[in-house]
């Protein structure tokens, strides 16, 4: 059961040759979170497991059961053999379904969902909790501590069924994700962080729960190179506001200026809170996202 | 109209030929073209995830750019520009040096003989005329009239005032040349008329003076043989000069004549010079209905110098004195017949190398004398056969008076080549040739008042054809009565205020008129009455009653006797073409469309089948110096003379449309490329 993927269903946003890659890839920290409950994950914390750590000097006060009778014995000196506890890891992943995600070709709805998918698969497969919150302006659904190979079905029938549509306000979302998950643990934001409220506020939310944090960035290539000619009103998708543009190469240059400084500031901000960001265009292949670039960021191994 | 004058030679060379029409278009285009623009600004939605970066960009560009006005306007301008080349494309810019035309110009062209002259390139100096004069036309603002006059002999209105380009075009493209002689009399004259009413009409009631305005082209080579006789010149004339050929030989004088003694010996004259700038040597041939003639003499080789300058002192280079030769042919021939004399060269004109004559056979000639006096009639016999008449019949007046119709008229005419009448006045006069002495014709036009007495004669045309070479200097006449005469008659012999002999004629008439008694002077003795008598039997006689066997420049009217019993006359001309005119019940037929040199052949349908030859020939000196003038004088004022043989103004709307298109294609590649400034 391990050998194979778990359901035809993932098919749709994972292939099997894919998700048999992904099986290979773990999730790592940079953090060691401890988590309520005992996992595959070595923890900060020194614990119960199998696994030796250190010593040190008894205290009063410390549970007789760790103290190392044979040191006792030996050197008349009570020590406490203290074992790395072993906990499981959180990865919440956080999915825009705003319908800005809809607008572009290829769907960067789609290139989210999919990594959305094979993050879940990576974590599933390594005993992880993973933890699945779709945001439009506010929490619009989540599967919450979902653990083992078997709840992927879940995952892929909660990424297919969540509609993209309605405006974004990242903020509202992220404070209600930090207010309802408590737990320490990876947050992957999978957003175009196109939000006219700004996202720096919502992240502070998130930095405020010392979580690992990456932030990954779905642009479409037209919005990365606008093919658009002539005296053009454009209509916002979310909030249908309007703005009349005469294209000529300055405006173009001017809005790839700023998208670039949009992206630098989220970029800048994530940087110092020791944040990770990636930007990638939904037109690149998303396997090469998660198996290469992830990697080297640290988020797989 | 006329650009605002600058010291800017370029630019008041630059005119525009119709400024009014691109106006109205550029009124109507330029502000819709504008209202199109801001219509135009109904965008197209395009739905995008977010307007937050355009707004911004937009607005980024909008506080940074302080010509964000100007730039957005760029493709308006360039269409504004496209547009403001294409109107001036519109409004026919030309650059010359012309001066500028007044609102009516006369176009004066030559179509003379010499207009026939083959230029260097082959074609006719006249089509080289018609295209300068085209071009001019072409050239003209749009607002400007023009009319169309030619010129030759007669002056014809081709094309009456109007701004039809299409029309003038039409009109001057249609002149056919003529082998007439250049006279500008009659054109210069319908020209100021014409300018005269049409300022009237064009100056919406301001009169202006009449002719002044006119603004007279001439189209010429520039040998005008009237230009010394004109009036006063009005308006700017200008003399556009045509053509350049100059090397010209050609018979410029030509006679037949049969020679009085020897009725069958004819001798033919024929005058050629050489107008070209090289001697030449060619040959002279003179052809028998259209044979050449055997026999030595009947081919001439003639040797011609260079023309020169003349050696008075206001000598001209164009004033060149050609060289001159005399041809004289003498043959030997009864019957009548067609000469011609054929000058054997090729040179630029060719129509003066061919002169024709229609001969008679040599006539018996018939001379009735009405005559009671012993004195004068023994004079009249004596000279009369020392002229050669063969038939003299004489007659008393009372004779004349009641003779029958038939001793004196034949076929409608007299039968006599003249009647002489001595002291006679008579109202009997079927048409013919008559000579009073001492009588007058019993007509409207001739009436005589009292006696004059002792005064001398005072003078005489010494070169009139009837009188010369007579002097009358040693003719004393004791008395005449004062004759009162029509303007038309011509004064041979004049007292000191009276007519003493005069000649003139009525249609089918010929009188000569001599006021005096002949018993009362010496005149019967003296050498003029011997030549009055030698000149009325032939010069009447010959060549006086009709035109015939005298050639006749082109335009003359021909008039032919018609003979009884005819109806119809058939007229075939030199180029091919017969002409059919109703002739019964009249005496005499004219003809007037003797516009090319030739022969011209008039038949009649009746029972004899009368056709009479006339040959039109050109024979001028002035249309045979095929030179054209560098400089024309009219009425003693030079002529401004249009710079260069033709000016071509250069019309500059292909530059215009040109760029028009650069910048349509510029515009294309900015919207394309959305490149701003």
């Amino acid at each position: 059961m391990a050998q194979s993927p778990p359901t035809a269903a993932a098919e749709g946003l994972l292939d099997p040759d894919f998700m048999h890659r992904l099986e290979q890839l773990e999730i790592t920290s940079r953090k060691i979170f401890a988590s309520r409950q005992k996992g595959d994950r070595r923890s900060k914390r020194k614990g119960e497991s199998s696994e030796f750590a250190d010593y040190r000097n008894y205290v009063s006060g410390d549970d007789l059961r760790h103290i190392d009778w044979n040191i006792y014995a030996r050197l008349d000196r009570l020590f406490l053999k203290l074992f790395l506890e072993e906990e499981d890891l959180n990865v919440s992943i956080l999915l825009d379904v705003s319908k800005s995600m809809a607008e572009g070709k290829p769907d960067k709805s789609l290139f989210a969902k999919r990594v959305a998918a094979a993050m879940s698969y990576i974590a599933l497969c390594n005993h992880n909790r993973v933890n699945l919150y779709a945001y439009r302006d506010a929490v619009a659904g989540q599967l919450a501590g979902l653990r083992g190979r078997r709840t992927m079905s879940r995952v892929v029938q909660f990424l297919e069924t969540a509609t993209v549509e309605g405006g974004s306000r990242f903020t509202v979302a992220a404070k209600a994700f930090a207010l309802r998950h408590t737990q320490k643990g990876i947050v992957l934001v999978l957003s175009d962080f196109l939000d006219k409220s700004g996202v720096q506020d919502g992240l502070r939310y998130l930095f405020g729960r010392s979580l690992d944090i990456y932030l990954i960035q779905v642009l479409s290539p037209q919005e990365l190179n606008p093919d658009l000619a002539g005296d053009l009103r454009l209509v916002d998708c979310e909030d249908e506001e309007t703005a009349e543009i005469t294209v000529s190469k300055p405006l173009i240059d001017k809005y790839k200026a700023n998208l670039e400084a949009h992206c630098q500031a989220i970029r800048d901000y994530c940087t110092q809170r020791g944040a990770s960001y990636l930007r990638v265009s939904s037109d690149s292949a998303f396997e090469t996202l998660v198996v290469t670039h992830l990697r080297q960021r640290g988020l797989l191994r | 109209m006329a650009l605002v004058a600058t010291d800017n030679p370029l630019l008041a060379a630059l005119t525009f030929l119709s400024a009014g029409t691109a106006a109205i278009v550029g009124a109507i285009v330029v502000p819709s073209l504008l209202l199109l623009y801001f219509l135009k600004l109904r965008r197209t939605e395009r739905v995008v995830s977010s307007t937050l970066l355009w707004r911004r960009a937009v607005y980024d560009l909008q506080v940074n750019s302080p010509f964000q006005k100007l730039r957005k306007n760029l493709l308006l301008f360039l269409q504004l520009l496209i547009l403001a080349a294409v109107l001036l494309a519109i409004s026919q810019p030309v650059i010359n040096v012309m001066r500028q035309p007044d609102k009516n110009v006369l176009i004066l062209v030559d179509r003379s003989a010499s207009m026939k002259t083959e230029e260097q390139d082959g074609r006719t100096r006249l089509s080289h005329a018609k295209e300068a004069a085209n071009t001019l036309v072409q050239n003209l603002p749009d607002d400007c009239r023009v009319m169309v006059i030619v010129f030759a002999e007669r002056a014809e209105v081709a094309c009456s005032f109007t701004n039809d380009k299409r029309r003038l075009v039409t009109a001057i493209d249609g002149i056919e040349p003529t082998d007439s002689h250049t006279r500008i009399g009659e054109a210069l004259q319908l020209a100021v008329a014409y300018s005269g009413q049409s300022s009237d009409v064009a100056a919406d009631g301001s009169a202006a003076p009449t002719g002044g305005n006119a603004d007279i082209r001439i189209f010429t080579d520039g040998h005008i043989a009237d230009a010394d006789d004109l009036g006063m010149i009005e308006g700017k004339v200008t003399y556009h000069r045509v053509g350049n050929a100059g090397d010209n030989v050609g018979i410029v004088a030509f006679d037949v004549r049969r020679d009085a003694e020897r009725p069958g010996m004819l001798s033919v004259f024929a005058r050629v010079e050489n107008f070209g700038e090289k001697p030449v040597t060619a040959d002279v041939s003179i052809l028998l209905d259209g044979k050449l003639l055997s026999g030595a003499g009947s081919i001439q080789q003639i040797t011609l110098g260079p023309a020169q300058l003349p050696t008075t002192v206001a000598a001209d280079a164009a004033d060149l004195q050609p060289a001159f030769h005399n041809v004289i042919f003498e043959l030997n021939h009864e019957s009548g017949g067609l000469i011609e004399v054929r000058l054997h060269r090729s040179d630029a004109l060719s129509i003066d190398n061919v002169v024709q004559a229609p001969i008679d056979p040599p006539r018996e000639l018939s001379v009735l004398c009405v005559c009671e006096r012993r004195r004068p009639r023994s004079a009249f016999e004596r000279v009369l056969r020392a002229v050669g008449v063969e038939h003299t019949a004489w007659m008393t007046s009372s004779q004349y008076e009641t003779v029958a119709d038939a001793e004196l008229i034949r076929d409608g005419r007299s039968r006599f080549d003249l009647v002489v009448l001595d002291n006679h006045d008579t109202g009997r006069l079927p048409p013919g040739n008559y000579l009073f002495l001492g009588g007058v014709p019993k007509i409207d036009s001739v009436t005589t008042s009292e006696y004059v007495e002792g005064q001398p004669l005072v003078s005489w045309q010494e070169n009139h054809p009837l009188i010369r070479p007579a002097d009358f200097s040693n003719v004393f006449i004791a008395r005449w009565r004062r004759l009162i005469l029509p303007p038309t008659a011509s004064i041979l012999v004049e007292g000191e205020d009276s007519p003493v002999i005069a000649a003139m004629n009525d249609p089918g008439h010929r009188y000569v008129i001599a006021a005096f008694d002949v018993e009362e002077s010496n005149f019967l003795l003296s050498i003029p009455f011997v030549v009055l008598m030698q000149n009325c039997t032939r010069g009447l006689t010959d060549a006086g009653l009709s035109d015939r066997g005298r050639p006749a420049s082109p335009g003359d009217t021909l008039t032919v006797t018609v003979p009884g019993g005819a109806e119809k006359a058939d007229v075939k001309r030199p180029d091919g073409v017969t002409e059919s005119m109703d002739v019964s019940g009249r005496t005499s037929l004219s003809y007037g469309k003797t516009r090319d040199a030739g022969v011209y052949r008039v038949s009649f349908d009746d029972a004899n089948k009368t056709t009479d030859v006339f040959s039109i020939n050109t024979l001028s000196s002035n249309e045979s110096n095929i030179r054209p003038l560098d400089n024309l004088r009219l009425a003693q004022r030079q002529i401004d003379t249009a710079a260069g043989d033709v000016k071509v103004s250069r019309p500059l709307w292909p530059w215009l449309i040109a760029a028009a298109l650069i910048i349509l294609m510029f515009e294309w590649w900015v919207y394309n490329r959305r490149v701003m400034l």
